[in-house]
Formats: structure tokens, sequence, C-alpha cells
């Protein structure tokens, strides 16, 4: 395999982080060299995503999909890593965010902070979310989460503070359930069909007879694993650690909590349900005790989609009436988020549930559109709730008022933040909800666009009432004292700017998200490309 | 307690020597080697108390009711954990140069070594090495710094 192939780049973005990362912490006593370190280690990762998406997945002559094994063991023994147009499109939108946050934390953090964990602990956090998006095997996937994880409880444990340490305790033992359940799922799996390479995976589900496997209990493992990556997501019904690990955590990590974290929630949801168990055939079957049968179908994924259904419809009533209701920035921003997520799982539980191809893969590519928007409008809100606070020392919004007067380049970053959330055109916003809409709308379901038009009517509530808020009105005492570090309004605006350019400039992002949802629906292409060799044909001579 | 430890410590210390060594091809590694190396310090500062490895072994004054954080052998578990890491990065990164994938892995076998007469000396030994001392920096740090609490 040699270097400077397509297939090279697939790891690299994960070795750039893993470097920075230890670099940082090798560097820990001296906090000007650590956060340059850090920044340069950014922009390389910025670059190996870009040159993933491009070579990979949207220059003339890209091969659609990548692979490199790990250590250069042949699949399904050593360790795949998997670069395809779903994996682009996710680590691409993890850059965006990932930059924009680090810059933003060089200029927030104090000095004191600086020669602390911050920086080597960031990086570890972009690693394990790399590395969930990158990987082709379900262990290795719960490797990195759990990589992600440990990043994620100092931040939400130690820089939470004293009075955040309840809520940082229920967010580790929860994660911690969760992933004992991941872990329960997967060995059940593995001992359902002997691997758990996912291309593998997907090839024994293809064809169970071929392999003497009995899929049965593939739907109920595939339930385990739904609930555990719903829980990433922070999906009703288990969103209840989303408003207080938001709170707790530093702002410029909460914008990569709910733009990246949660995003592989989603990620795993589509990687598992339409590359993975696509092509199980099994007869599902799910009858609730004096309703009768309420999901019958021959696919794992007609469970998925109903389940999905229910919980994405609670997300967005409980996030959109939870956020009309609280009482600081954070608060209002976490209980969105719950909401939004909600309006990405239903075109995913569209999808799930279609059997029309081109349906399906419109679905796809809406949520897909949609969730890259709320990766940027809510990392770009979550960002400006840290200038406000850094600037004015609180972010609650009877302290608040007449911010737009003091800042108005915060001002418009945090509008144009609402207003992609509302989905107002020429916005990144507007095409999400689109597609989410037509989605529906070809699925020709009357309860669901009922649904999502109810939600954007909240999203409009807590949008406007958080702006009137805290950028309209009379000037309180701590907005006059305030004053907004140019470099963070810089970080802002561009971010704007990027939620304005992929609003206009639609149609590259449409063909690479198309291309994305193609990807993701080609179990084929997936398992041709990782091609893991047969254990039985081989005769085990390569154990 | 303090009998048991003195005759346990160097049998663990053993063990987890042997663990490490053999990790390549039977089970052991560096993990379990490291964890087992952290077992026998757990011992040690159980029986002897948590200032014993610095006065006694080490020789150095110890003023008592100081922040644990700050004792010179916690930052030299830290440290410790921060080399592990580089190791076993960059032994992970040594393979690229030989145009060969992350991690890849080679061995040489060593002939008329005394005793033994025959040793296999595997690369994985770095890799192993950088995770042995991860876990043991890893623990130490924590279980000294909590243990203190």
């Amino acid at each position: 395999m040699p270097v400077g192939t397509p297939s090279d780049l697939v790891i690299a973005p994960m070795l750039i982080v893993l470097v920075t990362a230890v670099l940082t912490l090798v560097l820990g006593r001296r906090p000007r060299a650590r956060v340059g370190v850090s920044l340069v280690g950014g922009a390389g990762y910025v670059l190996a995503v870009t040159a993933i998406a491009w070579y990979v997945v949207l220059a003339p002559d890209a091969p659609g999909i990548a692979t490199y094994q790990v250590a250069d063991l042949p699949a399904p023994f050593g360790i795949t890593l998997v670069a395809d147009g779903l994996s682009a499109f996710m680590l691409t939108m993890v850059a965006a965010i990932g930059i924009t946050s680090l810059v933003f934390s060089a200029r927030t953090l104090p000095e004191l902070d600086r020669r602390s964990y911050y920086f080597p602990l960031f990086h570890f956090l972009l690693l394990g979310v790399t590395g969930a998006f990158l990987t082709g095997d379900l262990f290795n996937l719960f490797v990195w989460f759990e990589v992600m994880l440990m990043a994620s409880y100092i931040f939400v444990a130690y820089y939470g503070g004293a009075q955040h340490t309840r809520a940082a305790f229920w967010y580790v033992a929860l994660n911690l359930l969760a992933s004992a359940v991941f872990l329960l799922g997967v060995g059940g799996l593995y001992a359902t069909t002997g691997t758990l390479n996912m291309a593998d995976l997907a090839r024994r589900l293809a064809e169970p007879a071929a392999y003497g496997i009995d899929p049965g209990p593939v739907v109920g493992l595939l339930a385990l694993l739904l609930s555990v990556f719903a829980i990433k997501a922070g999906l009703v019904p288990f969103q209840f650690w989303i408003p207080t690990a938001y709170r707790s955590a530093p702002p410029q990590v909460t914008a990569v909590l709910a733009g990246a974290s949660k995003k592989v929630g989603i990620y795993a949801i589509l990687r598992l349900s339409f590359t993975i168990f696509a092509g199980a055939q099994v007869g599902v079957d799910l009858a609730v005790p004096g309703v009768g049968t309420v999901v019958a179908g021959t696919s794992p994924l007609a469970f998925v989609g109903a389940a999905l259904f229910v919980m994405a419809a609670a997300s967005i009533l409980v996030g959109g009436i939870g956020a009309v209701g609280r009482s600081s920035l954070e608060g209002i921003l976490a209980y969105s988020s719950i909401g939004q997520v909600g309006f990405i799982a239903v075109p995913v539980a569209i999808a799930a549930t279609t059997t029309a191809p081109e349906l399906r893969q419109l679905a796809i590519v809406a949520a897909l559109v949609y969730a890259l928007n709320h990766t940027l409008a809510k990392g770009l809100l979550f960002l400006s709730v840290g200038a406000v606070r850094s600037a004015t020392g609180t972010s609650q919004l009877a302290d608040l008022g007449g911010l737009a007067g003091r800042s108005p380049p915060l001002a418009i970053a945090f509008f144009v933040g609402s207003l992609a959330l509302v989905g107002i055109p020429p916005l990144s916003g507007f095409f999400g909800k689109l597609l989410v809409f037509d989605a529906a709308a070809r699925a020709g379901t009357m309860p669901v666009l009922v649904l999502l038009v109810g939600g954007s009517v909240l999203t409009i509530a807590y949008t406007t009432r958080t702006w009137n808020r805290s950028f309209w009105g009379t000037r309180t005492a701590a907005v006059s004292r305030a004053t907004v570090d140019p470099v963070k309004i810089g970080v802002l605006l561009a971010l704007t700017g990027t939620i304005l350019a992929v609003g206009i400039g639609f149609e590259p992002v449409y063909e690479f998200a198309d291309a994305a949802a193609a990807a993701a629906l080609d179990v084929e292409g997936y398992v041709e490309a990782v091609d893991p060799a047969d254990p039985d044909a081989a005769g085990g001579e390569q154990m | 307690m303090r009998t048991t430890a003195r005759a346990v410590v160097p049998i663990i210390f053993v063990v987890s020597a042997s663990l490490f060594v053999e990790g390549h091809n039977l089970p052991g590694g560096g993990f379990i080697a490291g964890v087992l190396t952290t077992t026998a310090f757990a011992v040690l500062y159980l029986a002897f108390g948590l200032d014993f490895l610095e006065r006694g072994v080490l020789g150095r004054d110890v003023e008592p009711g100081k922040e644990p954080s700050r004792d010179r052998i916690v930052t030299a578990y830290r440290r410790l954990f921060t080399i592990g890491l580089v190791i076993a990065v960059t032994s992970g990164l040594v393979p690229l140069l030989f145009d060969l994938p992350f991690l890849t892995q080679s061995y040489v076998e060593l002939e008329g070594v005394p005793i033994y007469d025959h040793v296999e000396l595997a690369s994985a030994l770095a890799f192993d090495l950088g995770v042995y001392c991860v876990v043991v920096g890893g623990l130490l740090t924590i279980l000294s710094v909590v243990g203190a609490e």
C-alpha cells in the first residue's frame, strides 16, 4: 500500500489529531507553544478532511470509497477504516465546527486553563469523533465512542465546577450504562453472526443461510444498539442528560458536543440501519397487547422506522416546549438541540419505513442536510453564547437586554444562527427544512407534516423570545459594561458567512449530501471495497 | 499486612514483567502488565502508607499535609503517562516511514542468547511498552491523588 494514495488519506485526520493531542500534552509547560501546535493541528485536520472529501468523493475520477487496513491485517480480522461519502460528509461537518471552536477556545481560555489539559482533551474528543466516523468495525466503533466520552466526561465534570458535579455524575452514570448496553449488543451480534466487521456483517446478514446464521435475534440486538445511539443523539426518552451536560461544559466545547458528538449517534443509526442491517430478511411482528400488531414487515428497518418515528416526534415536542420555558441561553439552546435532533430523525425514520429507493435516498439527503445546518447554526449559537458569557459574565435572560446595540456584529451572528434554525431562505436551514418537508410530503403521512409544522412554530417561538429578551429591550448593567473580543467576533462572522454560503451556493452541498446518501445505501459497494476474507473459504490459513 | 506485602510485591513485579514480554504471542501485553504493576503499588500504599515511596524508598523529605497532586512522585507518574503515550504513538508511526500501514508490526529472531537460546524480539514490544507506561502512569496518578483525599 504505497503512501500518497486515497487509501492513506483515510487515516490522515486521525493521525493528525492523535499526534496533536500528544504534542499538546508534552508541551504542558509552554502555553503559547501549546496553543500554536493546537491550532496548526486543527488546520492540518481541516486539510486532511478536505482532501478526503475531494479525492475520495467529489473529484471527477474519485473512487467514492477508500479503505485502510490498520497494521496490514486483512479484513475481517484486522481493523478496517472506511471513508465513503457518508463518512466524508460527517467529517466535513466536524472539521468546520472543530476548527472554529478551537480558535474560539484559544481566545477564551484564561492563562491558567491553557496550562491544564484542555487542548489535549479537545483533540482526544475530535479523535473519538473522527474514529467513530471512519471505522469499519463495530467493536472499534465502541472504542471510539469511549474515547469521545472520556474526554467529554472531563469537560462536563471538571469545567462545570462544584454546582454541576451532580449533573456530571448523572452524565457519567448514564453513559457507562449505555456503554454496557452497547457492549451487550456487540457481543450478541458476534454470537449471532460470528463477525464484527461491518462489511462482513452486511454480507452475512444478507444471505444468512450461506453462512449458517439464524438472524432471528438481530432485531432485538439492533433495538439495543439503537437505544445506545439514541442516548448519544439525545432523542426522547433519552434526552434528560442534555440540558445539564450542555450547561456544565464550556460553551465552545458544547458547540462541538452538539455539533459533532451528537451527530455520531445519528451517523451510527444511519450506518447500522442502512449499510449493515438493510439486507437482512427477518420477520418483524411487534404486537402491543390490546392494540394488536403495531409493526409488521420483513426487514429490521421496519422496526427502526417505527421506533424512530415515536422518538423523533416526542423529541420535537419536548425540545420545542422545553426551550420556550428556559431562563438561560444555554438552557434554551440545549432544549432546542433535542428538538432539532428530532427533525433529523424524522427523515431517517421515513427512509427506514419506505421501500421506494428514490424516497429513501431523498429522505437520507434531507437528514444529512438538516444535520449539517444544525451543526453550523447550533455551533454558531453556542459560540455566540460563549462570547456573551465572557463579555457580560452571565447568560441568564433576566440579566441580559439590549445586546444588539452594544455589539451589532455579535447580534448579526446570533440573528443569522436563529434564522437558520427556523429555516429562512437563503440560509442553510431553509433547504434542510424544505427537504425534510418534501420527504414527509412524498411519504404521504399527514400526522408527520402536522408535527413538523408544529415543531417549526415552536422553533420560531423560542428563537423570537430569546432574541427579544437578550438582544433587544433596555440595556442592562451587565451588558453596558461588556466588550466583545474582536477575534471572537471574526470567528462568529466567518461561521455566519459559511451558513450564508451553504444556503446561497446550495448545489454542490446537495451533490455532496446526495453522494453521502448514495454511499449509505450502497451496501454492495461497501462490502466490495472492504472485501472481507471469508474465514471458512480460506480454510483458516490467515489465522 | 507488611510481611505479606514484602513477599507478594516482588512476585507481582516478576509476573507482570513476564506477562509484558510474552504479550504479543500469548495472553498478556502492556495493558495487563501495567494493571498488575499498579496493584503491586497499591499493595505498597495500603501496607506502608502514601508517603512510603518517597520517604522510605527514594529517601526524600515529605512535608505532611500538603496537597497530594503537588507531590513529586505524582508529577513523575504524570510524566510517565505522557512518555508512554509518546512511545506508543511513535511506534505506530514508524511503519509509515517504510511504506507500511499504521501500527504494522514485525519481529527479529535472536539466536544463541544465553539461557534462552532463542528469543523473538517483536516490534510490538515498543507499542506495548508505551501502553504499559500509560497504564501505570495513569492509574498511579489516580490512585495516589484520590487515595490521599
